[in-house]
């Protein structure tokens, strides 16, 4: 065997950790390593990280989910509020070896609230490139009317 | 109605931190694979299409750049942010016997791979033994 493969994954973790170690001396403040922000989210929330946003119609929620195709998520709405749910198994080619893994597999199971009413039959769910959005179209009930004046 | 208030200060809510820096450099999750044939690398990159992805090789050094853009019109009322823009960058000392003229990368569901082929020289061979 070649000896310079046998070490191969000391090379990455070392030029690895030396940039993690250049983020944390140089620009602790302007170049968050995952690092830090994983431990940073683990200890105050939950997986996937969500984004959620409100147009005039509807509640729209965003999800990192890299590595899931559209059968690996399932999304429900119950008791007024989102709840995500979906698996990555382990994608590890088979036959290969292993230098690092921070990709592990996971599952997860994430219920948020909703900010107001939203038309559970009208809901839709769209993946791409890794991201899940989730579009809850506002309940009829709460949508801004106008009110006609009339004279009288 | 306690949620909603809160949800209209501006606050996050429960379970939800708020939000990180925009444009960060974000240090990707990847997973680092080898067989006889070539190294593997798998970052996760979720958000950014396959177009946005600039994979580098030079002076020994490959670097994965993804960046992570809302679209140019903006994005609705964020009511609550945990992720943002970022641009997901790391770098990997090539070993040596790494054919880098022909690493190749593709992006699918928010996951990157990048493959690094080995040199002819580099890769196992099998020495036929004769009998004499």
């Amino acid at each position: 065997m070649l000896t310079g493969w046998r070490d191969f994954d000391q090379t990455f973790r070392a030029f690895d950790l030396m940039q993690h170690e250049l983020d944390r001396v140089f620009g602790p403040w302007a170049l968050p390593s995952l690092f830090v922000e994983r431990a940073r989210r683990s200890a105050r929330t939950s997986w996937p990280s969500i984004n959620a946003f409100e147009t005039k119609e509807a509640f729209v929620y965003t999800a990192e989910v890299p590595g899931l195709g559209e059968g690996d998520v399932s999304v429900l709405v119950e008791d007024e509020s989102l709840v995500l749910r979906g698996e990555r198994k382990s994608d590890a080619p088979p036959g290969y070896e292993t230098h690092m893994r921070e990709r592990a597999p996971y599952a997860f199971s994430r219920k948020l609230p909703l900010p107001g009413r939203v038309d559970a039959e009208g809901v839709t769910a769209t993946m791409k490139d890794g991201i899940l959005t989730v579009t809850l179209p506002k309940s009829k009930e709460t949508l801004p009317r106008q009110i006609a004046v009339k004279a009288v | 109605m306690s949620q909603i208030s809160s949800y209209r200060n501006g606050d996050a809510p429960r379970g939800v931190a708020p939000r990180s820096q925009p444009h960060a450099k974000v240090s990707p999750a990847v997973d680092v694979f080898e067989n006889a044939e070539e190294v593997r690398i798998v970052a996760d990159v979720p958000g950014v299409a396959a177009g946005a992805i600039d994979i580098r090789v030079e002076n020994g050094t490959l670097t994965i750049e993804a960046k992570r853009v809302e679209p140019a019109d903006g994005v609705p009322r964020a009511l609550a942010r945990e992720y943002d823009e970022a641009d997901f960058v790391r770098s990997f000392r090539i070993p040596a016997g790494i054919d880098t003229a022909n690493v190749v990368g593709e992006a699918k569901n928010g996951t990157l791979v990048v493959k690094l082929p080995k040199a002819a020289e580099a890769k196992p061979r099998k020495i036929a033994v004769r009998s004499s």
